[in-house]
């Protein structure tokens, strides 16, 4: 595509185009009317005083003779007048008196318009003559006429204001409509390229700002953020799929020690032994499993939760008795401590889900005698919290611990799949509720804020 | 008892085939969706159990086309579709039971035969009885050899559960989804924790134990 055949289909230069047409037709209009107010009116009413006078001088000589008609004619030369007067007699004789410097050889009849530029002492004066002709039954030809120079004069302004300004318009319209193409061209190429790197797998790229705050800058703000946070997303499931590769090959790999060394084993005993193990590293696997999908499903949204009233005073009592007598085996106090009534909207059973990972992983990360509190209240929404007074969680490790399998150094030996929090952090953001991680000093504190219903 | 079995996948069908009829039942297997449904319409079973996704004939169609006929044989659905909101879409639509795949035989047997067995619903029953255990369901009330036994909530609900299906095995999981009131995952057994208070409760100062544990599978409560 050639740059010119560019330049016409960019829609700029066209917009510019429609711009200049819209804006050369509301001058044509304004000149239109100027010429009619200024010209064409003026000249009507010049006419018709010819005309008039055309008649009567006309109806002087059918009915006085031509030396009536010279007097008549020489006392409409005296008279001052703002339109000078103009006549030209010529009788049939050929004799002929006139006060206009020259007229057309030829009778014509009718109106004419022609200069009649007069010297007096030396001085030239423009004059216009508008004139009506009539030649007599006798063959004697009467021109009778006024001076319009300044409706020429009028006409001849606005005939150039026509030619130049339509010029002008031309040129800068286009010079107009090509630089401004140019420069928005030059702005959407740069959101162009940036796409273009983006596509080609690039995803660090991002559409260059320049600061102004302009309508493309806004654009060029926007799509990075878009970029950033697609960049972001990708990394996370980057990171995701490492984690996720290495934590199903674990149990897999002992899987498959177990069942090699089942086919060597001999020992009953020991035959169990591996069964077990290997089911256990099944159903591992399974779990595993399990909650990659809840997670993945919350969070790409096609787990449409349901949001229905829900008795979460109830719900929290219920998930501490289920951990009641796992708190005791362990020498640890579960404090409970809730508001009644105490509500939110919801789905019950991810909500459930997320309190029992919470006091499940309060009690996995403290040690014997530590006291683990559960609370509800009712502020703006309703505040979960569970906080223990354990060993906590460095601040540096606090904001990671959501993600998958992500471990705090030290716990690896910890029972659990690594993914208990990342279940609760997806249940949150599907309920748009926010969990929160804290120093409890002592301990951690993890709270969830839950919005108020709408 | 009866068993209909449509499952297409051969190699899972085949095992939980085998696994039925080595604990006695009669099964049979139908790999083809249009099939299912032509034997629920022609036999009585005592209990159907479906695939979710089969050929032809979707399992939910099966099951749909069964309770609109006025067919309440009870139907056990298998699924890979293992997320809660799969699993209520199973139960209303009329299912008795769901079970997410993967799963192990004993779980699947464990349900066939709660859901077999289970005679008609006795609204009307208010005590249950097991061996010296009594059970008054009206004044939640439990006595063992005429002394009376103090249980949490919780603890009444699992007992009152076990003695209903007294003599079959009850799974973890079984617990769990009709003790409890959600669906959920439990990461730990927390489920034995609760059995085994109960169990201090029941059986520590008795000398037949009316509560028994079968390794690897679940609970099952027998007088003697």
């Amino acid at each position: 595509m050639s740059a010119l055949a560019r330049l016409f289909r960019s829609l700029t230069f066209r917009l510019a185009l429609i711009y200049l047409l819209l804006f050369s037709l509301s001058v044509a209009a304004l000149l239109g009317v100027a010429w009619w107010m200024t010209v064409e009116r003026p000249l009507e009413d010049v006419r018709a005083a010819v005309l008039r006078e055309a008649d009567t001088l006309g109806d002087i000589y059918i009915v006085d003779g031509p030396t009536a008609l010279e007097a008549a004619l020489v006392r409409r030369d005296a008279t001052v007048s703002e339109r000078k007067a103009f006549h030209a007699f010529t009788a049939p004789d050929g004799r002929s008196v006139a006060n206009l410097p020259s007229w057309p050889a030829q009778a014509a009849g009718g109106w004419a318009r022609f200069e009649a530029d007069l010297y007096r002492d030396g001085d030239e004066e423009d004059h216009e003559a508008l004139v009506h002709e009539r030649t007599f039954r006798d063959g004697a030809r009467l021109i009778v006429g006024r001076d319009i120079e300044d409706i020429d004069e009028r006409e001849e302004v606005i005939e150039q204001l026509v030619l130049w300004g339509g010029v002008a318009v031309l040129i800068l319209g286009l010079a107009g409509g090509g630089v401004m193409s140019l420069a928005v061209g030059r702005r959407i190429e740069a959101v162009n390229a940036t796409a273009r790197r983006v596509i080609a797998g690039d995803l660090s790229g991002r559409v260059p700002t320049r600061g102004s705050g302009d309508d493309f800058d806004r654009l060029g703000d926007t799509l990075n953020l878009m970029l950033a946070r697609i960049e972001a997303l990708v990394e996370a499931v980057g990171r995701v799929s490492d984690s996720v590769a290495h934590e199903l090959r674990t149990p897999l790999a002992r899987l498959q020690a177990d069942l090699g060394e089942l086919a060597a084993a001999s020992e009953p005993a020991e035959r169990t032994r591996l069964v077990e193990a290997a089911a256990a590293e099944a159903a591992r696997l399974q779990a595993t499993f399990d909650a990659l999908l809840r997670i993945a499903r919350l969070e790409t949204g096609r787990h449409a939760i349901e949001r229905r009233p829900v008795d979460l005073a109830k719900l929290l009592r219920d998930a501490a008795e289920l951990y009641a007598p796992e708190a005791e085996d362990q020498h640890k106090r579960l404090d409970v401590a809730i508001d009644a009534p105490l509500t939110t909207q919801g789905d019950p059973n991810l909500l459930f889900q997320a309190v029992a990972n919470l006091i499940d992983n309060a009690l996995k990360h403290t040690p014997p005698g530590s006291r683990i509190r559960l609370s509800g209240r009712q502020l703006d929404g309703a505040l979960v919290e569970v906080a223990d007074d354990g060993p906590g969680i460095a601040a540096e490790h606090r904001a990671r611990v959501v993600e998958r399998f992500y471990r705090v150094p030290g716990s690896e030996r910890r029972p659990g799949l690594g993914l208990g929090l990342s279940v609760v952090d997806a249940v949150a953001r599907a309920h748009g509720a926010r969990l929160e991680l804290a120093d409890d000093a002592p301990g951690l504190s993890v709270r969830l804020h839950l919005p108020p219903a709408p | 008892m009866r068993l209909l079995l449509v499952e297409d996948d051969a190699r899972v069908g085949g095992h939980v085939a085998k696994g039925l009829r080595e604990a006695g039942h009669l099964v049979e297997h139908v790999d083809d969706g249009r099939e299912g449904l032509y034997r629920v319409a022609g036999e009585r079973y005592d209990v159907v159990i479906l695939d979710r996704m089969l050929p032809n004939v979707d399992g939910l169609k099966i099951l749909q086309t069964m309770r609109a006929a006025g067919d309440t044989t009870p139907v056990l659905i298998l699924s890979a579709l293992g997320e809660v909101d799969e699993r209520v879409k199973g139960l209303t639509s009329g299912a008795d039971d769901y079970l997410a795949k993967p799963f192990a035989a004993s779980e699947l047997l464990a349900r066939i035969e709660a859901l077999g067995r289970r005679g008609p619903l006795q609204a009307e029953q208010t005590r249950l009885t097991l061996g010296d255990l009594e059970i008054d369901l009206l004044g939640r009330e439990i006595r063992r050899g005429g002394r009376r036994i103090d249980l949490t909530d919780r603890e009444f609900r699992i007992l009152e559960h076990l003695v209903r299906n007294a003599g079959r095995v009850v799974t973890r999981s079984m617990l769990l989804e009709s003790v409890w009131d959600y669906q959920f995952d439990p990461q730990t057994n927390i489920v034995d924790q609760h059995v085994s208070r109960l169990r201090q409760k029941i059986d520590r100062d008795f000398d037949v134990p009316l509560i028994h544990t079968v390794r690897g599978v679940g609970y099952v409560a027998r007088a003697a």
